[in-house]
């Protein structure tokens, strides 16, 4: 369950130069929840979407997930966060593009204490669930962009994740790869994930298993 | 860099061990005749006089002197042996011993150095050398043997011969040497007979060992400053890379460490990757200079750089330098080296990973 209570973020701090990203957003968001946040660039999608991430700190209000405000963590705390409770899914591919599809998923895994038999059946489960099984050992760099989607959406599950934020998923995608993401999505939604995508793409507004869709304009929440 | 520092140091601690053997071969005083400033043949007489002096072990007297080959602005040193009186230089003390000295005194003979024997073999000189001695007289010297690098710096231009054949080629009358050298066996004693043999004799030059000590030292320190000019331009492109390095990490690196902390990575955790990624390319770079630097002084002799220490117009450079090398330096190296990368890595690192992940992926 996550509680965002009065959450502002305002970059910059010279009175003439700030700029409010956030203007005191509250939401809910229950376990099982596919929730599209729809905007133009700049409505603060991202914004709410990096906060909710814990990769971003706001001005202030809080973000509540089981009960903990995420914004007090302290690093340690947040690294746990971000390892274990949360994945990401972004527009533009942040990926190791020198390494392998399975080392990119071992980045996501090393700090955590599982065995060679348990790193085996996660990675399997997350690559079968983004349909990438069959390209584990190519190099990022060569794989196309549908593809190198797919490895990020395995990255974001290897870690059973109970959150998964998508940032602008299908910005770079064609037709046919953003219809497989959608069905990506559908399998999350079966697994109960909290699932929160921003997005722009009209083809997310007409899904018959996305429970809310909410509209941000200039940092609020129409 | 290391490479350029390492062979600079491999080439000094050479030069400086091989400056020491010498010295420690060396007499403990050299007297010379001197007279209105210029330094003349020394009687033989005094060599008895001497040797009354208490205190006073060995004396003798030596006839050397350089000998000028013009065509290469060129020249040899020679040096006059009895060869049937006990030498205080202990190196040559060795080598005669080695000698058949009857087959030696045979005929006109001599001993030369490694860098010599090169240069006669370049000019076809592989059986004899002919001499050109001062009355312009010619004499014919045959080659006995010639000297291994390994005896060093210092001898790689040296000639040895019998005293009278030596007196003929420089020139030196009979009843006189080149000049005298002492032995004194108790060395607290060796200003008491300095102050001695300046009564004895007011028009005499006297040079100690540690006057010799301090000559090769200045030497050094002369050839030093080339070396400090080599070091800072290696110091000011060592600077470069650093720099370089760091702006690499904040804007090639920045991505990768915070896409890390996107995973969930802490900041102790890219602290320690970094850390040994860039020890394990500090540590290589460090020993491929090294072994570089080995192989450059010791295998190749140090082309180029051998003469910054040795200079250009003089057979002594024709040496190999023998293999001596300070830890204690190597490790100062290390540490210069490899504490200035990290920390030119490790600084922008910590920066990046504090900052939040989502505005340095912006």
């Amino acid at each position: 369950m996550i509680k965002i209570k009065s959450l502002n973020k305002q970059f910059g701090s010279d009175k003439d130069d700030t700029f409010h990203a956030l203007k005191n957003i509250n939401l809910e968001i229950a376990d099982g929840e596919v929730v599209v946040i729809n905007g133009i660039s700049g409505s603060g999608k991202s914004t709410l979407l990096s906060i909710l991430g814990a990769i971003m700190k706001p001005t202030s209000g809080a973000v509540e997930v089981d009960g903990n405000n995420i914004v007090s963590f302290t690093d340690f705390h947040a690294s746990d966060y971000r390892q274990n409770r949360v994945g990401f899914i972004t527009q533009s591919f942040h990926l190791f593009d020198a390494f392998s599809v399975k080392e990119n998923l071992f980045a996501a895994l090393s700090l955590s204490n599982l065995n060679a038999k348990e790193i085996q059946i996660r990675v399997q489960n997350a690559t079968q669930i983004a349909n990438i099984s069959h390209k584990l050992e190519r190099v990022v760099s060569t794989l196309s962009g549908g593809e190198k989607q797919r490895t990020i959406i395995a990255r974001a599950l290897i870690n059973e994740p109970q959150i998964i934020l998508c940032d602008e998923p299908t910005a770079n995608l064609d037709r046919e790869n953003s219809l497989k993401f959608v069905e990506i999505v559908k399998k999350l939604k079966e697994m109960n994930k909290i699932v929160v995508i921003a997005t722009h793409d009209p083809i997310f507004n007409e899904l018959d298993f996305v429970d809310r869709v909410v509209y941000m304009k200039d940092g609020e929440i129409e | 860099m290391v490479a350029i520092l390492s062979a600079t140091l491999f080439i000094s601690s050479s030069i400086q061990k091989d400056l020491l053997n010498t010295l420690e071969d060396q007499p403990d005083f050299t007297v010379q005749k001197y007279k209105a400033g210029k330094v003349l043949n020394t009687p033989n007489a005094w060599i008895d006089e001497f040797l009354e002096i208490k205190g006073v072990t060995n004396v003798q007297g030596r006839v050397y002197g350089m000998h000028y080959y013009d065509t290469l602005e060129t020249y040899f040193m020679i040096v006059g042996v009895d060869m049937y009186e006990p030498q205080v230089v202990d190196s040559l003390e060795t080598l005669i011993g080695t000698i058949d000295i009857d087959k030696f005194q045979s005929r006109k003979s001599m001993i030369i150095g490694a860098g010599v024997k090169e240069f006669l073999d370049e000019y076809h000189y592989f059986e004899y050398y002919i001499f050109r001695p001062p009355d312009r007289s010619q004499e014919k010297v045959y080659i006995y043997d010639s000297l291994s690098r390994e005896s060093g710096v210092m001898s790689s231009d040296m000639i040895i011969m019998d005293i009278n054949q030596a007196r003929t080629i420089l020139g030196v009358e009979d009843g006189y040497v080149t000049d005298i050298i002492l032995e004194v066996k108790n060395q607290d004693e060796l200003q008491l007979i300095k102050e001695k043999l300046i009564v004895s004799h007011f028009n005499v030059r006297i040079i100690q060992k540690s006057d010799i000590e301090s000559y090769y030292t200045n030497l050094f320190n002369y050839k030093g400053g080339v070396f400090l000019a080599l070091f800072l331009t290696t110091l000011l492109t060592f600077l470069i890379i650093l720099y370089q390095r760091y702006s690499m990490v904040w804007h090639v690196d920045s991505k990768e460490i915070a896409l890390l902390r996107m995973l969930g990575w802490r900041i102790k955790n890219i602290i320690w990757l970094k850390l040994g990624e860039n020890f394990v390319v500090a540590f290589s770079s460090y020993m491929l200079g090294v072994i570089f630097a080995y192989i450059y002084v010791f295998v190749f002799n140090a082309p180029l750089l051998k003469n910054i220490f040795l200079g250009y117009k003089n057979l002594s450079n024709e040496v190999t330098f023998a293999f001596s090398l300070d830890l204690s330096i190597l490790g100062l190296i290390f540490l210069a080296f490899v504490v200035p990368f990290l920390l030119a890595v490790i600084i922008p690192v910590y920066r990046v990973a504090i900052t939040e992940p989502s505005e340095v992926m912006r």
